[in-house]
């Protein structure tokens, strides 16, 4: 071997000198201090933004979606972007929490109440586009199986309409996850809390936890099934928005590929988003401790995957588009590299496979600042990739007498930028009223939380690993 | 809830740590009682042996809840797609089973997770926001870093004397008498 | 836990009387020769079984090798133990590439795209020619198995040195082989696929079709570490070091991969299904038309929901007796899928099965499990020296 290496042990999941009870503090002396005035000014600037979104929305039901850049042939623009933008960055919450629970990753309890709670949010904004895109928005209900005046149901070989219950049940069943996972928490606040309103209203959300062994028993079961059931789900629902395009005849849209390519770059831009986050809040909150390095690290890796994962798809798109032969597929690919969206195409190549590739290196994986600036250039990239994939393909369809430029007006961009309003006033709200680390589950992986990590007398032993010497090979 | 044993309720006592607690609830069961249980700020591993938990019955009433929203799902869409309002779609045949699968799926998941949620929380008995051990004021730190253990005076066995020094023999402390107070 | 860190309490060598290689080698060469009669009988079908035998065992051994390298980078622990299986099966991957020469020989029977009359009169087939023709067809096998035979030999070699020279720094090294591993070996499973299986069809194109048959492959490779494992308890081997935890955790990855598996073929099935359109559909009609259709829908139900309903209970997933009952079943059906997928082509309405199909998966089984046992034996069955050996030894199973 020209070139040894060192072994490092696995770090520690929390750093610093904690205990149960300082982490407790750490985590939920955020909820009960009172509020700091950075946090008023976000809320107003969120609350601003949010008044943009219901501004636009308002318009658009009063006017109709011709206030929109939609034309013929491209009847989907910015709205189905956004959605599959937001529904995508609403993966990596349901991912950290059930996939990586099933796969025993114990760095998941830092962040996974962070993440579903983002989740649970972007799904919200998610919604709003389908909802508010159907034109008549008083016949809404005519998406669910309801009788109605025509006596007709939902078509239910229609992918739009898998969407409806795709969409309502991920929310539904990710707001359970998060919820269930939140009463033990909830708890500790009602316990700490001083104030007599903050005792009843945490009170009522713990449902009378008190950390019975024989509570945590079901309660632990349930948590795996959840885990269980969410996983399928997770993966189900990014495979059922891509079904809105993969079914379909559009050249650049029916691909096979398409389920687990739209999952994987779902998780890329949730683990970005979740990063984003993160590492704003784990500054500000001093956090440090609890969200490490280490962790970043971790999500920088599966960045890097997924990320690859995604060029990956796209070189066996552009490949099978040449293999296949159909004409309309070969050109379809050329027109996205080279023609009027080609500034479109490779902001995707540079953000989405190009920039995840700086995590081969560890230095920059452990880059703070350095992943902040990656984490937001992925979604980005994630945008412009729904963008090329919705509007290249309307745009120059097979019928070339048809083809033309897509421009967004005032109004797509309003409605965009007003769901951030959405997102982050409810994003504020949670880091203010609820703990933002699963507290009860971090003290779970902690290792004074193993009984074997006591001695006869229960004094507590630090675990230790001995790295062995190596010896030489005489060979 | 026993107005028989004048209002009492359980003794509690407070150990220092999960080990602590594995040990003591080891104790505990094996001297034959029954009615108690541990209390933690997490779940502690192993615990389930020490106390000799019976298999949560939670998996069946999942499965349950899943079978109906699999076959509930499946009833619907036939009624009102081949039944109630048939309609050529591209030529499919009308019973496109392959096209229904995604809301199969997704309706399975929907009820199967209502079973492990509301299946959890009826199984523990919550909500349930009057209960006699939080009239203790140091069982409080059970959310945070306290690890308790209570024998409830419905326990056939149960004699607040001997408790009390089986208990304290295992090294516990804060022993504490808890009446029902409602 | 330093004081009390768990060793390893079996005997870790494969004892001389459990050494099966010379068994195995004897087998393969009497089912090859059988083979090489039936190359004279029917040449067709020879190449079309051997195609299909062949593609099997290879796609258990890089089943093998991604999962070994996913397990390095995710420094996991719950296949420590169980490391030295796919490890055997990927160490002399080298000589087994040896076997794909008969392929190359057979080409002109197998694939349509290499007579040149046909191509000619076919504007796709000719506009397919700068990727299918001979000369870069096997300059990418050499590419294909290169790197694969690179890889497994590699990956063998320094984990048994960690063995022999303590030095845990190797797991370094194998993360270093391993990640940019994962990223050759997806891009050269990806075009193996196409060029063994896809262009059978020469038609027929799937972006999916790669993931497909990873998802095939990922399921059969727990059925085979599970049997390979209760052989070895069977005998009174690793009884105290592979325990009930592992067994749930590979039931529990088989459980996992069965819901993968059907999750990729459905939605494969379905877009095509769907769209409709002949250049695709028709790879699909020729499987669900005739006898092949009883083969489809066994599939579906076999690959699928057998082994989800089997293994759907937490319990079940160690369940010894149903988990050796459907790891078998896993295993027949993940040749007769490789079956499904190359044989419509040579027999394009009716299911047939020859006795070629018999003679070249014995005798290329015989060789592949005789490479397998040379690799085995020669070194210790279990890790003896890794950083997550003491992890995975003191692993147990909870409710």
């Amino acid at each position: 071997m020209s070139k040894t290496y060192e072994y490092v042990p696995e770090p520690a999941l929390v750093k610093g000198n904690h205990d149960f009870s300082s982490i407790t503090a750490l985590v939920t002396d955020i909820n009960m201090r009172p509020t700091p005035k950075g946090w008023y000014i976000a809320f107003a600037i969120s609350n601003m933004l949010l008044l943009v979104l219901l501004v636009s929305i308002a318009y658009l039901i009063w006017e109709g979606t011709g206030i929109w850049g939609l034309n013929q042939p491209v009847g989907w623009g910015w709205a189905i972007i956004n959605f599959v933008w937001w529904v995508g960055i609403g993966h990596a919450g349901t991912l950290i929490s059930a996939i990586l629970f099933l796969f025993r990753q114990g760095w998941r309890t830092a962040i996974n109440r962070f993440a579903e709670a983002m989740t649970i949010f972007a799904v919200m904004c998610a919604g709003i586009f389908p909802a508010i895109h159907v034109g008549r928005i008083w016949v809404v209900y005519w998406m669910f199986p309801l009788p109605n005046q025509m006596a007709m149901w939902p078509n239910f070989n229609s992918p739009l309409l898998w969407d409806v219950f795709a969409v309502s049940t991920y929310m539904t069943v990710s707001f359970l996850f998060w919820y269930v996972g939140l009463v033990p928490d909830l708890a500790t606040v009602r316990d700490r809390i001083k104030s007599k309103v903050g005792k009843v209203l945490y009170g009522i959300g713990a449902l009378g936890w008190r950390g019975s062994n024989r509570h945590w028993w079901n309660y632990e079961k349930s948590y795996m099934i959840l885990a269980g059931l969410a996983t399928p789900l997770v993966l189900s629902v990014h495979t059922i928005v891509s079904f809105d395009f993969a079914v379909s005849l559009i050249p650049g849209w029916h691909t096979t590929i398409f389920p687990p390519y739209f999952v994987a770059g779902a998780v890329f831009s949730g683990f970005a988003m979740v990063l984003t986050l993160m590492i704003i809040c784990r500054k500000i909150y001093n956090l440090e401790d609890i969200m490490t390095v280490d962790h970043i690290e971790k999500m920088n890796l599966i960045i890097l995957v997924t990320g690859s994962m995604v060029g990956f798809a796209y070189l066996m798109e552009f490949f099978i588009a040449w293999y296949g032969q159909v004409e309309y597929e070969k050109a379809i690919f050329i027109i996205r590299a080279t023609g009027p969206y080609a500034w479109a195409y490779w902001i995707m190549i540079a953000c989405n496979v190009i920039s995840p590739q700086l995590f081969w290196s560890k230095k920059i994986r452990r880059n703070v600042t350095l992943t902040f600036i990656v984490s937001i250039v992925v979604n980005i990239g994630m945008w412009f990739e729904r963008f090329v994939i919705t509007v290249s393909s309307l745009s120059t369809d097979f019928l070339p007498s048809s083809w033309g430029y897509y421009s967004p007006t005032i109004w797509d961009v309003l409605t965009y930028v007003g769901t951030f309003g959405l997102f982050f006033t409810f994003f504020l709200l949670f880091l203010r009223f609820l703990p933002m680390i699963a507290v009860a589950e971090l003290k779970g992986v902690m290792p004074q939380a193993d009984p074997h990590n006591y001695d006869e007398n229960g004094e507590y032993v630090e675990p230790k690993v001995e790295v062995p010497e190596p010896k030489k090979l005489n060979s | 809830m026993s107005t028989t044993k004048n209002n009492l309720y359980g003794i509690l006592a407070e150990v220092r740590n999960p080990k602590e607690l594995i040990d003591v609830a080891k104790l505990v069961d094996k001297s034959g009682y029954k009615n108690y249980d541990t209390f933690s700020p997490f779940p502690v591993h192993g615990m389930d042996k020490a106390m000799n938990l019976n298999k949560s019955k939670l998996g069946w009433i999942v499965l349950g809840h899943g079978i109906v929203g699999l076959t509930g799902a499946f009833a619907m869409i036939y009624y009102m797609m081949v039944y109630d309002y048939p309609l050529n779609i591209s030529g499919k045949t009308l019973m496109n089973i392959p096209a229904w699968i995604p809301v199969m799926f997704e309706l399975t998941i929907l009820l199967s997770a209502f079973g492990a949620v509301f299946g959890m929380f009826f199984l523990n008995g919550l909500p349930k926001f009057n209960h006699p051990l939080f009239n203790s004021e140091q069982f409080k730190k059970v959310t945070d870093d306290g690890f308790f253990i209570c024998i409830e005076a419905e326990d056939p066995q149960f004699d607040a004397e001997k408790v009390e020094k089986l208990l304290k023999n295992a090294g516990a402390q804060n022993i504490e008498t808890i009446h029902d107070e409602s | 836990m330093a004081s009390n860190s768990p060793k390893l309490t079996d005997s870790v060598q494969l004892p001389s009387n459990l050494d099966a290689t010379k068994t195995f080698y004897g087998i393969g060469a009497a089912g090859l020769i059988a083979s090489g009669v039936g190359l004279f009988l029917n040449s067709e079908q020879f190449f079309f079984s051997y195609l299909t035998s062949f593609t099997f065992f290879t796609s258990i051994a890089l089943a093998s090798m991604i999962l070994l390298m996913v397990h390095h980078i995710t420094k996991s622990s719950w296949g420590t133990v169980l490391r030295r299986i796919p490890e055997s099966f990927i160490s002399k991957f080298w000589i087994w590439a040896l076997f794909f020469i008969p392929i190359i020989l057979g080409m002109s029977t197998l694939y349509t795209w290499t007579d040149p009359a046909y191509v000619a009169e076919d504007p796709i087939m000719l506009g397919k020619v700068p990727y299918l023709n001979e000369p870069f067809f096997i300059i990418r096998q050499l590419i294909y198995f290169g790197i694969w035979g690179y890889l497994g030999y590699k990956l063998h070699k320094v984990s048994v040195e960690m063995d022999k020279t303590n030095d845990w720094g190797l797991v370094v090294l194998l993360r270093k082989l391993s990640a940019p591993g994962i990223l050759l070996f997806s891009l050269t499973l990806a075009f193996a696929s196409f060029d063994w299986l896809m262009s059978l069809d020469a038609h027929w194109f799937s972006t999916m079709f790669p993931v497909y048959l990873f998802a095939m492959s990922f399921q059969a490779i727990f059925p085979i570490m599970i049997l390979i494992t209760f052989w070895l308890h069977n005998k009174g081997m690793l009884k105290n070091t592979i325990t009930q935890s592992h067994i749930f955790d590979m039931g529990a990855w088989f459980f996992g991969f069965t819901v993968f598996y059907a999750y990729i073929a459905f939605s494969q099935f379905l877009l095509q299904y769907y769209a409709n359109i002949p250049e695709e559909t028709l790879w699909f009609y020729f499987r669900l038309e005739g006898s092949w259709a009883y083969i489809t829908y066994t599939l579906l139900i076999g690959r699928f929901v057998i082994p989800f309903v089997l293994l759907l209970g937490r319990d079940r997933k160690h369940n010894k007796t149903l988990l050796k009952y459907t790891s078998i079943l896993i295993i027949v059906l993940h040749f007769l899928e490789i079956h499904w997928i190359v044989m419509p082509v040579l027999h394009d309405v009716n299911f047939a099965f020859s006795w070629l199909d018999i003679t070249t998966l014995v005798g290329l089984g015989g060789i592949f499990m005789g490479l397998f046992f040379s690799t085995f034996k020669k070194n210790n069955i279990v890790p003896t020296s890794h950083p997550t050996l003491a992890d995975s030894l003191t692993k147990q199973y909870h409710q």
